[in-house]
């Protein structure tokens, strides 16, 4: 990236000597201009980071008049002027147009006062430039992942080939038929490396299932794992168990057979089937040997999902870190109170609500104290929040009978 | 009819009675490795303390996959497998050293590295004679030669340092083999069965496979259901037992009395 400087004096002589001073620079683009309407038009070609502008352009025209132009091309434009006027210039008015030097051509002008005035220009702009920059492709990359999301959304609706709910009830429909088991749960943990477990149980008809708040180190599914062979379990009694605790689908029957189904990676499964009077060999055979075809059935299904699920990821991790970035970046729009006239408009809306059984301003003390515990930690804090008044409500229902 | 030789002579004095029921065939100062899913000492503690039997401290380390140096073992499973298949060695030879290598962790499962690496622990470090293997390992994780001949010549290094290594057959399977078992011999590969005393067993020679134990557990879910992960365990004991009365046998020694007491044992039945 280099940057633009342009160089507008009407003397020509003054003008070529700025420009041969500053040929010399790195990743310096210099421009030259011999009064304001050539300067504008320059400016109208490419974005101009720096101007040096003489005080006094002739023709009534000044550096300061010019540099208003400028501004209308590049609003973050930094300007030095040179005049032999110093005393005349009016600083304030200078400051805030982005005069940002003076230099005076009454002095000795040379070319290390020159060139030093405008490198400490460009030092101060290259990073503020960078940051724009970055904003802009942040900006940009933010708007393409905004468009790509629904798209994902749909087209992962459309792909999925073996939806899981129907790959689990194709596969216990079979199961129940082959073995005339009464009932059937598929227990799902993924474990990863690097995040916590997730455990879920889906039922016969594919249905996720109730688990409590079953851990699966103490759960039956976590037992077949290392087994690696179907087995039946007629005894429920708390030795028989040794301290695994049954889900709420898993109590209350007469035999479970249970078998792992090898889909690999970092994620177990285990189907159980329920309640058949007596499970015999052969329905663990056939469970043995339905294992491998469940279990690709399965990792297709789950694949899938993980699939869609890392590109929702990937898409919502990129939206975040856009966030982050901007806040890094301290240009992030800071978390505002809403405008008056919306806090305004608001309460008139609480107030006009005829069913509204608190006053307006306690309304909105609640709206905005949940926006803020929102924006300072996220959702699930809300959904904490929520949780509470159900709580709390409950409670009073109670006390009230 | 033929003189006895003196082969006769000398397998006609092993029999189960003299064996297995010497009152020093307790499994002491036999240390045995149980690779598996972890073991749970107070459950097993407190199963001592109700029978009034004097419970030897268990040892052991936690192996995980990419994880060099095996982590302190805190005395809790990984998931209850292994503690099922250490209460049944102890049941068997209730005086044996028992080291719990716990390969699987929570993530459920176990990597062909870290059962290698439990493996040479329990040899180099623990210094057992007995490894019990209730775990397999499917077919399509040893696809790759590398691994398959990893495994394979840590199983042999074994043998050849006189350490036996007991797997569970896992032969159900209508058409993959589990390994470490399919590597027999070295190792004994151990297939279920049921007998009325769980000393006994049975030499069944089939593809890989020579010896059948009692495949029912004492303690935890599917315990009671006959499984290969059970039969293990009980075989393993009573090759404790044996050492326990001869602690310096090899491996072969120790195979060729297991079939010698099976056949006694038929005979007297």
């Amino acid at each position: 990236m280099s940057e633009t400087v342009l160089i507008v004096d009407d003397e020509d002589g003054v003008r070529r000597t700025f420009h041969d001073w500053l040929t010399g620079l790195p990743d310096v683009r210099v421009f030259a201009a011999g009064d304001a309407e050539a300067a504008l038009l320059i400016a109208n070609e490419q974005p101009i980071d720096l101007a040096v502008l003489d005080w006094n352009l002739g023709s009534g025209s000044d550096g300061l008049r010019l540099l208003e132009d400028l501004v209308d091309f590049q609003p973050d434009i930094v300007a030095i002027l040179v005049t032999g006027f110093a005393n005349q210039a009016t600083p304030l008015d200078a400051l805030r147009m982005g005069v940002r030097d003076y230099l005076d051509k009454n002095q000795d002008l040379n070319r290390e006062a020159f060139l030093a005035a405008v490198r400490r220009q460009l030092d101060r702009i290259i990073p503020l430039k960078r940051q724009r920059e970055l904003n802009r492709t942040l900006a940009e990359f933010r708007d393409a992942v905004e468009k790509i999301l629904p798209l994902v959304r749909g087209s992962s609706a459309l792909n999925e080939p073996v939806p899981l709910p129907a790959a689990v009830h194709s596969l216990f429909r079979f199961l129940l038929q082959s073995t005339g088991a009464a009932d059937g749960a598929l227990v799902v943990r993924h474990a990863p490396a690097d995040g916590p477990e997730q455990m879920a149980a889906y039922g016969a008809d594919g249905r996720r299932l109730d688990i409590g708040a079953a851990v699966f180190s103490r759960s039956l599914a976590s037992c077949l794992v290392s087994l690696q062979e179907p087995s039946v379990m007629t005894d429920f009694s708390p030795d028989s168990l040794g301290g695994m605790e049954l889900m709420p689908f898993e109590q209350n029957r007469s035999a479970i057979l249970a078998a792992a189904l090898p889909v690999g990676g970092s994620a177990q499964v285990v189907l159980e089937l329920f309640d058949k009077p007596a499970f015999t060999d052969a329905d663990k055979r056939l469970v043995s040997a339905t294992s491998d075809i469940a279990a690709e059935l399965l990792r297709q299904a789950m694949a899938e999902r993980q699939t869609s699920r890392l590109l929702f990821d990937a898409v919502e991790a990129a939206l975040r870190a856009t966030d982050t970035v901007s806040e890094t970046l301290n240009t992030s729009p800071p978390a505002t109170p809403p405008a008056p006239d919306i806090l305004a408009k608001l309460k008139r809306g609480l107030s006009a609500d005829t069913n509204a059984v608190t006053d307006a301003d306690t309304g909105l003390r609640l709206i905005e104290a949940v926006r803020e515990l929102a924006l300072r930690y996220g959702p699930p804090a809300v959904d904490h929040c929520v949780r509470v008044v159900e709580n709390v409500k409950k409670l009073l229902d109670q006390i009230q009978g | 009819m033929t003189e006895p030789t003196v082969f006769d002579e000398i397998f006609s004095r092993l029999t189960p009675e003299r064996v297995l029921h010497d009152p020093r065939s307790t499994g002491e100062g036999v240390a045995v490795a149980v690779i598996d899913s972890g073991v749970e000492r107070a459950i097993l503690e407190k199963r001592f303390a109700d029978r009034g039997q004097p419970f030897q401290p268990i040892d052991g380390a936690v192996f995980r996959p990419n994880v060099p140096t095996p982590l302190p073992y805190d005395g809790h499973q990984s998931s209850p497998h292994g503690t099922t298949v250490a209460d049944i060695i102890l049941t068997v030879a209730p005086r044996v050293t028992l080291y719990s290598a716990d390969v699987f962790g929570p993530q459920g499962t176990c990597e062909v590295e870290t059962v290698v690496a439990a493996i040479r622990h329990a040899i180099d470090v623990w210094k057992v004679k007995v490894i019990n293997l209730s775990l397999g390992v499917p077919e399509h994780k040893l696809q790759q030669a590398p691994r398959r001949l990893l495994l394979q010549r840590t199983i042999e290094e074994a043998y050849f340092r006189d350490v036996l290594i007991f797997a569970a057959a896992h032969n159900d399977h209508p058409t993959t083999r589990s390994y470490p078992a399919a590597f027999a011999p070295p190792l004994i590969s151990v297939d279920k069965s049921l007998f009325d005393d769980p000393l006994r067993f049975a030499y069944v020679l089939r593809e890989q496979i020579e010896f059948q134990a009692h495949s029912r557990g004492y303690l935890g879910p599917f315990s009671r259901e006959p499984a290969t992960s059970w039969a293990t365990p009980h075989l393993a004991g009573i090759a404790a037992r044996v050492l326990s009365l001869k602690p310096d046998l090899k491996p072969f020694e120790i195979k060729t009395i297991l079939y010698w007491l099976f056949k006694a044992g038929a005979k007297s039945a």
